[in-house]
């Protein structure tokens, strides 16, 4: 017998009736803490204060955010612990499962109606398996994913009724470790047994990750002739073909995911990217509506979504001015951007550009002029730089605005920061010809090359003299700092000096400002972690 | 009738159309919402009875009949959703004697108010099976609630592996199914014979579902017999 009575319970329908009734049967099971809400956003507030071991939620709450959007705003603010149980109830659950992501999945669902017997029944096995799994579950809270893959390994010694449970955070720890080779070995041996969807998805997009993409589109392909209603398999084949540039193709993809799925914000998010970019502004516009409307009070709300709308609705007329609807419009997603953004100066700048854009067009061009001499004083404050992509299209809509200095200079500052990736170089020369821009990191390119020698040869001490001088060319260059740390930090393990200390700090702080989707940012964080250890 | 009227009325996805099936399949998720509301208050309704008032045989009643009519509805969008290939299949592996338990659990207070006994066994302690509980939990489901019809006292729930199959069985002490419903079960099981109704369409259902499951080139399927080990009828369902 399981005792119910020290455990904390939460109970979110909104129906009064619903709520009463599951109450009452867990009374009968002893259990003295229950909670009720009747809306999401007040399931939220309540996990803010107490931690519960147990959630019911009703999937389809009406009004408002439903239980996956629940879900995964309690995990993305951290207000779920591994610990917790949570239940999805819900009157028909595949519906729900359609909508589930694989990352975010509840530990189960409950379909309604259901007695109490039932209720209990499920409860005492959940119970159950969280405490087979603990060591594991202790571990991800640590976020030690070493020590989660020795205990999978335990659990599943010892009992091998948790197999598939172990098998899966196994799997979610060889991804964080980036232990590609095992990850890949492990879900080959899971899916040749059987089709197990969270396997494919992820050996699929392991995949796409390292480049395979004609493997990850045959499996796509194959797993969505098995499993049509799973929109991460179409997901999946969206990214592969705009990887390879056909976004014709992963535009019609995502659509597809969509008509299964249609309320998630980051798959409308990706939609209106992509047909903004295929010139598709229809959809665009109507996609990026309802990324905004599903962001709102929501923590995955993203600014860029305001201004794909406002951008697409400005871009759908052409070089015309857009009609004063499509007008009203623009002022007011940028309003809502500037609102729900005024801290953030980067936003502001790019609502400003996108505004003077469209106002130029109508022909007032003192107050495009006025937005750009906004947007410009706050570019000269910024405490950090753009994304290399978004440096890349303020310059573009500086240029476009008759601009061409304050262009320039948002351009040189990029090749600074980013101009050892080949590819961002293209990206500038298509918008420059400037020379002293084109060949101002040539020098300290070549220093950081010869460098790259030097500490793969272990000559540590010369690999740092040259990073140091690529570092003085061009010292808000990410790699070059980067570098610099990490030879430093090499000579630092050998032997403790403060000096070197306080310079690998800040050569980190020079490049805090790293975006986290960057492909050196596991590599930033590995750094201040190791540097902060000292 | 104009051939531009003739194309409206047929075609439903014509502005103004109604295709059937979409209301039947919205209607259905409502009435299912409903029926589970209806059922929460009775519930709470009949507790705040005395014994005598709420013990009656007129609360077991409304009780099966109202998990039929849920299973019945569930059985329905599932046949919509199959039509138009848009039924989530979600296998996953798991313990089938949890599975059992749950399928039993489900049905505790009409089994209890009617008297029968359901138990449940597992050949091999620890067996994992790979399906989708959803699924086959709602054959199996409508199963156990055509047993209790029958059932005398009880109804066993029984699991082995035959053939690199899981076999689930419902068996129960009742007369056991017409033979001639035996000999024709294949027929049934196609959808060719829908006469006994609902019965007839729980098999063709059971058959869909069983199907789903396939391994290399084996498929899932049906099977009705009457030599139950509790002397009635037995239903397998055949997961390779």
């Amino acid at each position: 017998m399981i005792d119910y009575s020290k455990k904390r319970f939460l109970v979110v329908d909104d129906f009064s009736e619903f709520r009463t009734s599951v109450t009452g049967m867990l009374r009968l099971m002893a259990v003295k803490q229950v909670d009720a809400a009747a809306r999401g956003e007040d399931a939220i507030a309540m996990c803010r204060n107490t931690r519960y071991d147990v959630i019911l939620h009703d999937y389809n709450l009406g009004a408002g955010k439903n239980g996956q959007q629940v879900l995964e705003e309690l995990h993305h603010a951290g207000l779920i612990s591994p610990h917790c149980i949570f239940v999805m109830c819900t009157a028909e659950s595949s519906q729900a499962m359609v909508m589930s992501a694989l990352e975010c999945e509840p530990d189960a669902y409950l379909t309604k109606p259901f007695n109490r017997a039932s209720l209990q029944q499920r409860l005492d096995k959940l119970v159950e398996r969280k405490l087979a799994l603990k060591p594991i579950l202790d571990a991800q809270v640590k976020n030690d994913q070493q020590a989660v893959l020795a205990a999978c390994d335990q659990v599943m010694a010892a009992n091998k009724r948790f197999a598939p449970q172990c098998l899966r955070h196994k799997a979610g720890a060889l991804k964080a470790l980036g232990k590609h080779a095992e990850l890949e070995a492990l879900l080959n041996e899971l899916i040749a047994d059987r089709p197990l969807p969270w396997a494919l998805i992820m050996l699929g997009n392991h995949w796409l990750a390292i480049g395979e993409l004609d493997k990850a589109e045959s499996l796509f392909t194959s797993s969505i002739s098995q499993f049509p209603m799973l929109p991460a398999l179409f997901d999946g084949l969206a990214a592969v073909h705009a990887a390879r540039g056909a976004s014709a193709k992963a535009q019609e993809y995502l659509e597809q995911g969509l008509r299964i799925s249609p309320n998630s914000l980051q798959r409308q998010h990706e939609l209106g990217r992509l047909a903004r970019a295929n010139g598709d502004y229809d959809k665009a516009i109507r996609a990026f509506r309802q990324a905004v409307d599903l962001g709102r009070n929501s923590q995955f709300r993203n600014p860029d979504d305001h201004l794909g709308l406002a951008s697409s609705l400005n871009e759908q007329a052409g070089d015309e001015a857009p009609s004063p609807k499509a007008l009203l419009e623009i002022r007011q997603t940028l309003g809502d951007l500037g609102k729900a953004w005024k801290d953030d100066p980067k936003v502001t700048i790019r609502g400003n550009l996108v505004h003077a854009s469209a106002v130029a067009k109508t022909g007032d061009q003192a107050a495009a002029d006025k937005l750009v001499a906004e947007a410009s004083v706050r570019m000269a404050d910024l405490p950090n730089f753009f994304t290399a992509q978004i440096a890349l299209e303020v310059a573009a809509q500086m240029q476009h605005l008759g601009h061409a200095d304050k262009a320039e200079s948002v351009l040189a500052t990029c090749a600074e920061m980013y101009g050892d990736d080949a590819r961002i170089m293209e990206a500038i020369a298509s918008q420059t010809s400037n020379p002293e821009i084109l060949n101002a990191g040539l020098q300290a390119q070549t220093l950081n090359r010869e460098g790259i020698k030097a500490y793969q040869q272990q000559q540590f001490p010369q690999a740092l003299d040259l990073f140091r001088q690529a570092r003085d060319l061009q010292p808000r260059n990410i790699s070059f700092a980067l570098n610099t740390a990490q030879s430093v930090l090499r000579l630092l393990l050998a032997e403790p000096s403060a000096d070197l200390k306080d310079e690998c700090l800040q050569c980190l702080a020079q490049v805090s400002n790293i975006p986290a989707t960057d492909s050196r940012y596991p590599r930033y964080e590995k750094l201040c972690k190791t540097v902060a250890g000292l | 009738m104009s051939d531009e009227q003739q194309k409206q009325q047929s075609d439903p996805e014509a502005p103004g159309g109604l295709d059937f099936s979409t209301v039947i399949a919205s209607t259905v998720h409502d009435m299912k919402n409903s029926l589970g509301l209806l059922m929460q208050a009775y519930e709470r309704w009949s507790s705040a009875l005395p014994p005598e008032l709420s013990e009656t045989a007129e609360r077991g009643m409304i009780e099966y009949e109202s998990m039929r009519l849920n299973g019945m509805l569930v059985q329905m969008l599932g046949l919509y959703k199959l039509g138009v290939n848009q039924l989530p299949m979600r296998p996953n592996w798991l313990e089938v004697e949890d599975f059992l338990q749950e399928q039993l659990a489900r049905h505790d207070e009409i089994l209890r108010s009617r008297h029968i006994e359901g138990s449940y066994e597992v050949e091999e302690d620890g067996l994992m099976a790979f399906l989708d509980t959803e699924l086959v939990g709602s054959v199996v489901g409508n199963v156990i609630n055509n047993s209790i019809r029958y059932a005398r006292s009880a109804i066993q729930l029984k699991a082995w592996v035959a053939d690199s199959q899981l076999v689930i069985a419902i068996s129960d002490d009742g007369q056991g199914y017409p033979p001639s419903m035996i000999e024709n079960q294949s027929e049934y099981v196609l959808g060719i014979n829908m006469s006994t109704g609902s019965t007839g369409l729980g098999l063709y259902f059971g058959q869909r579902i069983a199907e789903l499951h396939h391994r290399d080139e084996v498929k899932g399927h049906i099977e009705l017999r009457n030599d139950g080990p509790l002397g009635g009828g037995e239903f397998r369902i055949y997961l390779p």
